[in-house]
């Protein structure tokens, strides 16, 4: 890897975060518009091992723990959860495919959505239903179809090798 | 980048997954009285720039509503210039909407709220002011419609709101007329109830009628007297004959919420119910 491309990795990084703090709120219901704090962590854990995928992602979910204290923990646990196996995931997987990437997206955030709204115990029932039927799945999706549009953008200067989708 | 064989989880990445995971339980199991320190830590530290930064859109973006609804006023006023009970009503209308500020007078701080991606964030979020505009514990956040919840963890320029949705909210309530008094809770989290909230602790010989508006009893101190909570749609449980259950529709839902108002300062431990007359804002929730 160049040394130029694992400056344009963290840029890109970068500018995930800030568009995580300073657009996501215009971008319609809170519920739906996508995650790009997520969606950068999933991006790391393309191009990272399963053990700093997982360290990855329990500080990210510990910094968003901070702003949702409602479940204190349990956003540590579901994105180490969800960094842990996405990195794991592209042994079994074809993580070269835009398409599977996409998936990997789709899930991930699916996933993690559904280990906060378990292990935090706070959402039963309907409520339950309608956040992992509905809102996540939404979500997951305009999350997926960002990060596949930043691999599509910027893939070839990650270091992350896509093939044909 | 390497590739292959090395994407296969070592023993070395399966221990920092356990180790992550065990630290994830332990956060998951602190009391309160230590994670509630550890959070501010975080928010006024790593965070802070980055609420900042969310501060600062909320900011860009409500100054472009308001800019277009500047524009949409101006052009209003240039047409009603030639009708003047167009104009009149027109300002009536802002007047409504601009009027809970002046109504509470001093002692509220305003904030944006900063919302998150996870999908607790409607039982609690982060407002844009804290400890140094103002800002106590327990204080009480409402929108021109009614209560949103209260201040549970003070920051120095953010605070964490508990809204009415938590499953732990509970809040002195009475009857519009002082007649009936209870406790306010959430009703719970299943079925077609869910988002309702519940009066309890009603004397069994005390009847409430469907459309009764409920406000805060500002017993106990916490909130303060006459904030709209919700109106009461029907009877949702009896127990043993002494007491019964009503079930209140809420006044705000926190997921419409954009903007709210922080109640600040001993002046405001009186009574609010002019604050917040009958056939103010409707639901919404949200200030102008």
């Amino acid at each position: 890897m160049r040394r130029s491309d694992r400056y344009r990795f963290y840029v890109v990084l970068g500018g995930l975060v800030v568009l995580q703090f300073a657009v996501r709120g215009r971008l319609g219901d809170d519920r739906v518009a996508p995650d790009f704090l997520l969606l950068g962590l999933l991006l790391f854990t393309l191009r990272a091992r399963p053990g700093p995928s997982a360290g990855a992602g329990f500080l990210v979910g510990l910094v968003r723990d901070a702003l949702t204290p409602a479940s204190f923990g349990v956003g540590a646990l579901a994105h180490t959860l969800v960094a842990y196996l996405a990195a794991s995931s592209k042994a079994v997987f074809f993580a070269e495919n835009l398409f599977v990437n996409g998936w990997l997206f789709f899930a991930g955030t699916w996933v993690r959505n559904l280990v906060v709204a378990a292990a935090s115990g706070k959402l039963k029932g309907g409520m339950l239903g309608w956040e992992l039927l509905v809102w996540s799945p939404l979500q997951s999706l305009t999350t997926a179809a960002v990060g596949v549009l930043v691999l599509w953008l910027f893939g070839r200067h990650l270091a992350i090798r896509l093939g044909d989708a | 980048m390497a590739r292959g064989a090395d994407r296969y989880a070592s023993r070395a990445d399966t221990l920092v997954f356990l180790g992550c995971v065990l630290l994830s339980i332990a956060a998951m199991s602190l009391p309160d009285g230590v994670r509630g320190p550890f959070a501010r830590l975080l928010r006024q530290t790593v965070l802070a720039p980055f609420l900042a930064l969310q501060q600062q859109s909320e900011l860009v973006s409500a100054s472009l509503a308001r800019y277009e609804r500047v524009v949409a006023q101006r052009d209003s006023a240039a047409l009603a210039a030639t009708f003047l009970p167009e104009l009149r009503s027109e300002n009536a209308r802002l007047r409504s909407l601009l009027g809970l500020g002046v109504r509470l007078g001093s002692g509220y701080v305003p904030a944006e709220v900063l919302r998150q991606a996870e999908p607790t964030s409607a039982l609690t979020f982060v407002v844009s002011a804290g400890r140094a505009q103002g800002v106590r514990p327990l204080a009480a956040v409402v929108s021109p419609a009614g209560l949103v919840g209260m201040v549970s963890a003070v920051d120095a320029r953010t605070s964490v709101v508990v809204t009415w949705a938590h499953p732990e909210f509970r809040a002195s309530a009475m009857a519009a007329d002082g007649s009936v008094y209870g406790i306010v809770a959430p009703h719970g989290s299943e079925g077609p109830g869910r988002w309702l909230l519940e009066l309890q602790g009603v004397a069994y010989r005390q009847l409430v009628p469907d459309g009764t508006l409920i406000l805060t009893s500002g017993l106990g101190g916490v909130l303060p007297r006459g904030i709209p909570i919700g109106t009461v749609v029907g009877v949702v449980g009896e127990a043993e004959g002494w007491e019964r259950t009503y079930l209140v529709r809420p006044a705000v839902h926190p997921a419409a919420v954009s903007h709210v108002m922080i109640l600040t300062g001993p002046s405001l431990r009186g009574d609010l119910r002019s604050a917040f007359p009958p056939g103010g804002p409707g639901e919404s929730g949200d200030t102008p």
